[in-house]
This record gives structure tokens, sequence and C-alpha cells, in this order.
């Protein structure tokens, strides 16, 4: 068993009433180090969070992020790292103390356990994770990785849950686990997505084009929608999900219906036609491309063409000057009539994360895009 | 009210949009000051870093020197790249959000036609149906010229809404916050007028009514039967800085007592409103104003403090006595400290004093409401054994460290009964680890988007006014002594003696 890395995790514990008793032996050393630094220790939970790998790099990242995070979100972390090709359950402990270097900031203790469960844990999985949680508090489950479509462990924790937080950039197949994932609301736990958090800025630009009276009528109006989300140079990677999900949002929002897919455009890319809840076509088009320093996946632009009043309207928003900025372009009856740059900061895990952490309840407007996608499925 | 588009927009659902304001001209009168250079720019920008401001927005600068468009936007610049709160600027931000920004000056009345025709062609370039707000971030006396020549010159839209953010100081008395008044409703109906107190603006002054009104365990013991008394405090370590040609006109009084400390008064007296909005929120504050006893020029000699620095130490550092100050007359009688004992007079908290301090030159600078709980009714614990127990106190930091912190007792881990007092601590910046916008931030869009709740009614700059006259008479009858204090203490011991006398003593903060 000398497999986990101890430097990283911390000190094995044989049970999980060891672990608790080791927390508190480290609670106590945290705070004798920092009362010797004349500093008081605050042990300030707000959250529990539940973080489900089944590759040990995953369950790092995870780690490294929480840990990032124990300022603005101290919690409790139980990362349960499963393998399903050893016998037996392994628990190990660490405790980190985070002494942020501002000046008056106090610093926080937060709490790290690690738990492997190896060989056949699907109905064991709950049973490790239940005694550790902190009462009262509201338990977040962090599913990295593609959840299966059917299992019972991935049940078991989702009832434990508040929360259930995915990345859909990970899945290998969004089309199709997308739609397996807005069956998990059953289990009246509010589901988001971190590639939804990286589509909230593109989400508000473009809403605020129809914010202004005169052009709010194109909305309705809509003829065409081109989206761009970036592929690596060989074009084998292909992750729309964003993309989807931002078709998602806009068919959900305004009432649009699937009338038939069509062929592939280019490699990767998809083509449909829509209609609109007045029955006019709308034609989508996810367009694969190759952009220097996006992620893959990542959204590159959008445009949107309308027609309404016997006007037309174009509305553009893209990466330029370059990859961190958004220019937004409105463009009436051929005339450019606004245009403005504003910043479209990368978003790290970090940042994504300590933004779900943030939100409560159910983003009722995400189950909603996730149903419209069903539809497109 | 104000007029509302036909269609909403079904984008806007959901919990991670916040609504951004409908397409507007703003106009900033007294364009080439201070407030605008330090304050209203940076916040603009950085309203416009975060995606806040409208997709199609004007701005039009105006005061009275003569300048280009193109100066004005190089002064903005520079302004904003020193005072902005997120640093360096954004170069690829500014060059677009500049192209919205132009310059008219308006050294006379007739000057005032310009800016209207350049108003209107924004206003229809940009489609903003007109929109458009008015800010007057000028010195007071310009207040009402101003008014008038928007009145005048026809710059209010013919469509859509017209809102005015006027400054502080509204006013230097009832009378004359009354004559404002006058003025402005020529032009602009009362809830078109946004009458600005900063403090308002700031995060933790919204929490106080979070605190009082989303939980349900602190308000059935906010009420005399509980609290001992309240204590609110602003202390200032700087002194007036290059203010003193205002300040030494004003005194701390009318410059903090008037607004920001009343504000927080009515903020932690005042009952539960119906909702929070403008209407709600307004109502109920007026009511506390109005309850508040008011100190007859007889009484200030027993229920107020009046004071000011003399020379003395802040941080290690030797500072000069206020008289010193450069453009501080020798013998000035303004005062830079001042502390009230008050009474707010009604069900909930008769009989319960509100001892008020602020001052410039106090040891650290510190805003904060502190609420003493009565003591245990009935004394179990020996003597000996509760020696270290202080009353319960609940403390809403507001600024620096902008926090809430509860003290209880609690026993000390050794054998035996010992009672100590244990602070348990929250801290915003710790616990949400944001950086909270700048209040003028959260005022400018507010404004634009037409909520009123953050900024002050006119019966409530009345009610403050109609409290504060009274003392200042007072005083100027020569009923209270000014009392000098060295820089970098707490006031003058008069100040202790006030709340001494009842059996009680003030805070550090």
């Amino acid at each position: 068993m000398i497999d986990v890395d101890e430097t990283f995790w911390g000190a094995r514990a044989a049970s999980v009433d060891a672990i608790e008793r080791e927390l508190s032996r480290l609670r106590r050393a945290a705070a004798a180090h920092a009362r010797e630094h004349g500093l008081a220790l605050g042990r300030t939970s707000v959250l529990n969070l539940v973080v489900y790998a089944e590759r040990e790099a995953h369950a790092r990242r995870a780690a490294r992020t929480v840990s990032d995070l124990a300022l603005r979100h101290p919690c409790r972390a139980i990362v349960v790292l499963a393998d399903r090709d050893r016998e037996g359950v392994v628990a190990s402990v660490q405790l980190h103390c985070h002494v942020p270097p501002a000046e008056g900031a106090k610093p926080v203790l937060y709490e790290q356990i690690l738990a492997r469960v190896r060989g056949d844990f699907d109905e064991r999985i709950a049973s490790v994770v239940i005694p550790l949680l902190v009462p009262d508090l509201p338990v977040f489950l962090w599913w990295t990785g593609t959840p299966p479509s059917q299992a019972r462990h991935l049940d078991d924790l989702v009832i434990l849950a508040d929360r259930l937080i995915v990345d859909s950039a990970d899945f290998a197949r969004p089309d199709r686990t997308l739609p397996d994932v807005a069956h998990l609301a059953r289990h009246r736990v509010g589901i988001t997505d971190l590639n939804w958090g990286r589509l909230t800025h593109w989400r508000e630009l473009i809403a605020q084009f129809y914010d202004v009276p005169t052009w709010r009528p194109f909305l309705d109006g809509i003829t065409g929608i081109r989206t761009g989300f970036a592929v690596d140079m060989d074009g084998r990677d292909i992750h729309p999900s964003q993309a989807l999900l931002l078709l998602g949002w806009l068919a959900s929002r305004l009432g649009w219906r699937k009338v038939e897919a069509l062929a592939p455009s280019e490699a990767g890319g998809a083509l449909f036609r829509m209609a609109r809840a007045d029955g006019a076509p709308v034609m989508v088009r996810l367009r694969p491309r190759f952009e220097r320093g996006l992620e893959t996946g990542d959204v590159s632009g959008v445009r949107l063409q309308a027609a309404a009043g016997g006007g037309t309207a174009e509305f553009v928003i893209k990466r330029a000057p370059d990859e961190r900025h958004a220019t937004a372009t409105a463009i009436i009856d051929g005339v450019v009539r606004a245009e403005r740059v504003v910043p479209l900061p990368p978003l790290g895990m970090r940042e994504l994360l300590g933004e779900e952490l943030a939100i409560s309840g159910s983003d009722h407007v995400y189950e909603n895009a996730l149903v419209a996608l069903m539809a497109l499925a | 009210m104000t007029t509302t588009t036909t269609l909403t927009n079904p984008l806007r659902e959901g919990l991670r949009l916040t609504r951004t304001p409908e397409p507007a001209c703003l106009v900033i009168f007294g364009a080439s000051g201070d407030l605008t250079a330090r304050k209203l720019m940076p916040a603009l920008y950085n309203l416009e870093l975060q995606h806040l401001l409208p997709a199609s927005f004007a701005l039009i600068g105006s005061a009275r020197r003569q300048m280009t468009s193109e100066t004005f936007r190089a002064e903005l610049h520079d302004a904003v790249a020193e005072f902005s709160r997120t640093r360096p600027i954004n170069e690829e931000v500014w060059a677009t959000f500049a192209r919205s920004i132009d310059y008219v000056p308006t050294p006379d009345d007739r000057s005032y036609e310009e800016l209207r025709a350049l108003i209107t062609r924004r206003d229809t370039e940009i489609g903003a149906g007109g929109n458009r707000l008015f800010y007057l971030a000028t010195p007071p006396v310009a207040y009402q010229s101003i008014i008038r020549a928007i009145g005048a010159h026809g710059l209010r839209g013919q469509t859509g809404w017209s809102r005015v953010v006027v400054e502080k100081p509204y006013g230097h008395d009832l009378q004359s916050a009354m004559e404002l008044t006058s003025v402005v409703q020529e032009v602009f109906r009362e809830d078109e007028v946004f009458r600005i107190d900063h403090y308002l603006g700031k995060e933790t002054v919204q929490n106080i009514l979070v605190l009082r009104f989303a939980n349900s365990i602190f308000e059935p013991i906010w009420t005399r039967q509980y609290v001992d008394h309240v204590q609110i405090t602003a202390a200032e370590s700087i002194g007036i800085e290059e203010r003193a040609g205002y300040y030494d006109s004003v005194g701390a009084m009318r410059d903090i007592v008037q607004n920001h400390l009343l504000q927080l008064l009515a903020l932690v007296g005042m009952e539960p409103p119906v909702a929070f909005d403008d209407r709600s929120v307004r109502d109920e504050k007026v009511k506390i104003l109005r309850a508040l006893r008011r100190i007859s020029p007889e009484e200030v000699g027993v229920l107020t403090v009046r004071g000011q620095y003399g020379p003395g130490f802040i941080g290690g550092e030797q500072v000069h006595a206020y008289r010193d100050e450069h453009g501080v007359a020798n013998d000035s009688q303004t005062e830079t400290f001042v502390a009230l004992k008050c009474f707010i007079d009604n069900w909930r908290w008769e009989g319960t004093p509100f001892y008020v301090r602020t001052g410039k030159r106090l040891p650290k600078r510190s805003t904060e409401i502190a609420i003493r709980f009565r003591v245990a009714p009935h004394r179990i614990f020996t003597r000996e054994a509760s020696e270290g127990l202080e009353p319960n106190e609940l403390v809403i930091r507001i600024q620096p460290d902008e926090g809430i912190s509860l003290t209880f007792g609690a026993k000390v881990p050794v054998q035996g009964l010992r009672i100590r007092s244990v602070n348990m601590d929250f801290g915003y910046g710790e616990s949400f680890m944001v950086d909270a916008p700048d209040s003028y931030e959260t005022l400018i869009l507010d404004a634009l988007r037409g909520d009123a709740t953050l900024f002050t009614r006119r019966d409530e700059v009345e009610q403050q006014w109609a409290f504060v006259d009274p003392i200042l008479a007072g005083w100027h009858e020569g009923n209270q002594e000014l009392a000098i204090y060295p820089a970098g203490s707490w006031g003058p011991k008069q100040a202790d003696d006030l709340i001494t006398r009842d059996g009680r003593s003030w805070r550090r903060p």
C-alpha cells in the first residue's frame, strides 16, 4: 500500500473514526502553530464538497483547486478516488492550514480527506462518505469525468448532495451524456456544469444586444445562427458541448423546435434546421475552428442574423483583438451601429468552481437548456 | 413611473445574468472636477469591464472649462489609470469605451443649446429612446443654475426617462435643503431625483438590512428589553487634507453626522420594511428619523460634545493642530469632533440611548455600529468566576475590514469555573474573498436602473436637517464650549463624560 503519495495527501488513518481523531489532532497542531506566530486560527467551514474521481490526476487537480479556494469557500473536502481493479478501502487524511499573505487577513483552516475505494465499491461508497460529512452544511458533489448512464454509486452520492457539479468539457460524447445528466434532476439535486459557467460572459453579451429597445424585435426574428468552437490543429479533438449548450439556451429561451439535422457540414461540425415559435425557420451551424490560445471546445465566436419590421440585423461577437477580449458588434441594415471591446478573462478551474460554490439553488435556465438539447440529440 | 419597453428580454432570465440598464445618455456636470476624475470615471470604467453598462451608451461631460472632446478623453484616461481599483488600465477596452465619450463646455447659458444638440444627436445614434441621467458633480453653489438650465433648454428627452443625481451636501440647513428641492422640482419629479449618500452604496451598510431582516434570530432581541444601548462610531485618522476651504465652513456635524451617521442610525433602528424596494425602505427610515428626539439649543450642553483637534501624533508622526492647517483661520470655531446622546421615541427603543460620535485625527480609521446587550438577568456564577465577562455585544464593522462579530461568555478550560468573553468573528472579505464593488459603481448602476432604494428621499433629508439645525443653533448661541483634544486621542474628555455619566463607556474600535 505505498501507492498513495503521502506527501500530497497526508498521513493514513485506519478507519473512518480514526480520521476524525486525526483531524482534530491536526487542527490543534495548526492552531498552536498559528498562535506561535501571533495569529488566531478560524475554522469556518461553509460547505461539504465531495469530489468523485476515477483518475488520480483528476483527484489531484480537484484537490489543488479546492485548496486554492479555501479562503473564499472554506470547506471540508472529501475526495473519493475510485479504482475498480483492487480490493479493500484505504483512507488517508490531510489537513491544510492556508495562511494568506494578504495584510490583515486571517488564516483559515480547511480540511481535506482522501478516501480511496477499490474493487467492487458501488454499494459501499456512500457508507464511507456519510460519516465524514459535517452536519448542517450543504453538500456539493463534484463529479469529475463522464457520469455513467445508470449506476448505483452515482445515484447514492447524488442523493446525499444538494448540488451536483459536472464539467461537460470532459464528456467523451456530450450529445449523449448531457441528456443523461438532465435525468439526474429527478433526485431533486441542483445541477450545474462548469462548461455552463464558461458561457456566462457570452450569454451576457448576447442578451445585452436585446436590451436596446429598438433592437429587441430582432430577437423574435432570428433567421440564422453560427457558432464557432475551438478544436486542436489536426481537428481530431472535437468537443462541441459549449456550442451545444449555447444553442440549447437560445432554443429553450426562445421556444425553438428542431425540424431536422442536416448532414454534418464539415468535420465535427453540425447543421440543423430549427423552427422558431412562430414557425419560421432558423438555420443553425456549429463550426469547429482551429484557434490559437483557446482550450478545445471554447466558443470562438457567435453570429446571429435576424430580420424584423422590414429591416435586417446582424449581431456578432468574436474574440478580438485577441483571445482575452471580445468585440461585440451590432450591424443594423448593413451599418455598424455599435461596437465595443470588453474583457473576456480566461476562466480557470478555480474561478469556475468558485462561482458554482457560491450558488446554492438550482439553475433552471441551465436545466431548461439541457431539456432543449435532449430534443436535438 | 418610468416608461418601460413593451417587450421583455427572455434571455435575461436566470440567476447568473444581472440586469443591465437600458441604453441611456449619461450627462455629467462638473466633468472637469475632482469627483469625476477620482470616483465617477473609475466607477464607469469598472462597470464597463464587468459588462454591466448597456450595449449602447453615451457619456457626455460638461463644465465651464473650454476643452475639446479629445482633451477630455485623454484626461479621463489618465484619471482612470490613476484611480481605478483595477489596474493597469485595459487599453483595448478603453479605446472603444472612449468612443462613447464627448465633451461640451457650458460657460454660459447660451452654450446649453450646444449641449442639447449633442445629447439629441447621440441619443438618436445609440437608440437611447430619450433615456437620460444627469449627474451634478459640481460644487453645490452651481446646482440651482444647472437644474434651471436643464429645464429651460429642454435637455430632458421627449420620450424615455430622465433622472438627476445630486451629490452631497444637499443644502446646509433645513431651509436651504427645502429651497433646493423646490428648484429641483421645477424640472424633475421627486421619483426622478437621486440624492447620493455614498455610505449607502457600501456593501456592509446594505448588509445591515440583510443581517436584521434575512435572519430570524436577531430581530426578536433588537429591542429595548434586550439592548442596553447602541454606539455608532465614524473615526478618521486623517485631518482635512486639501478640503480646508470647504470643511472650515461646514464642520463634522454637517459633513458626517447629518447624512452618514443619521443614515446608519436609521438603518439600525428602523422597523422591518414590508419589501426591499425604494418606497418601503425609505418610508421606514423616515419614521425613525421623525421619532429621533430633537435636542433643543438649551440641551446641547448636556447631550452633545463638540471638539477640535489640537497638535498630536498619528501613527508615530507629529501632526498639526486644526487651526494650524493651511487655509484654516487661527481662531476657527469649526468642530472636527462630535459626540451625541440620542433617543428614539417609539415603542421599540423607548429609553435606549444611541451614542453617536465622529471625529478627525482619531487614532485609527474605523466606522462601526455596536449593539450592547443587557447583562444576564440573574447571575448564577460567582463574582470571581465571571470577572472577565462582558455583556454580549454585536459589532457591525463598516470600514475598513468589513464584518460582524459577536462576543459571548465561555468557560475557560481549566478545573473549576472561570468565564471569559470570547469573540465570534465573521469577516466579510474572508468569507467571500471577492473585492466588494466600489460604492459609486453600485450607486451609478442603481441610478441607471432607476432603483432609488439606496438614495435619500426629500423627507429624509429634511428630517436629518430638522434634527441637526437646533444643535447647531445651540452651539452658535454658545451653549456648548468647543473642546480641544490632542490629535491621536479618542476625542475630548467631555465625550467620555457624556457616556460614563450613564455608567457606560465607549468601545475601543
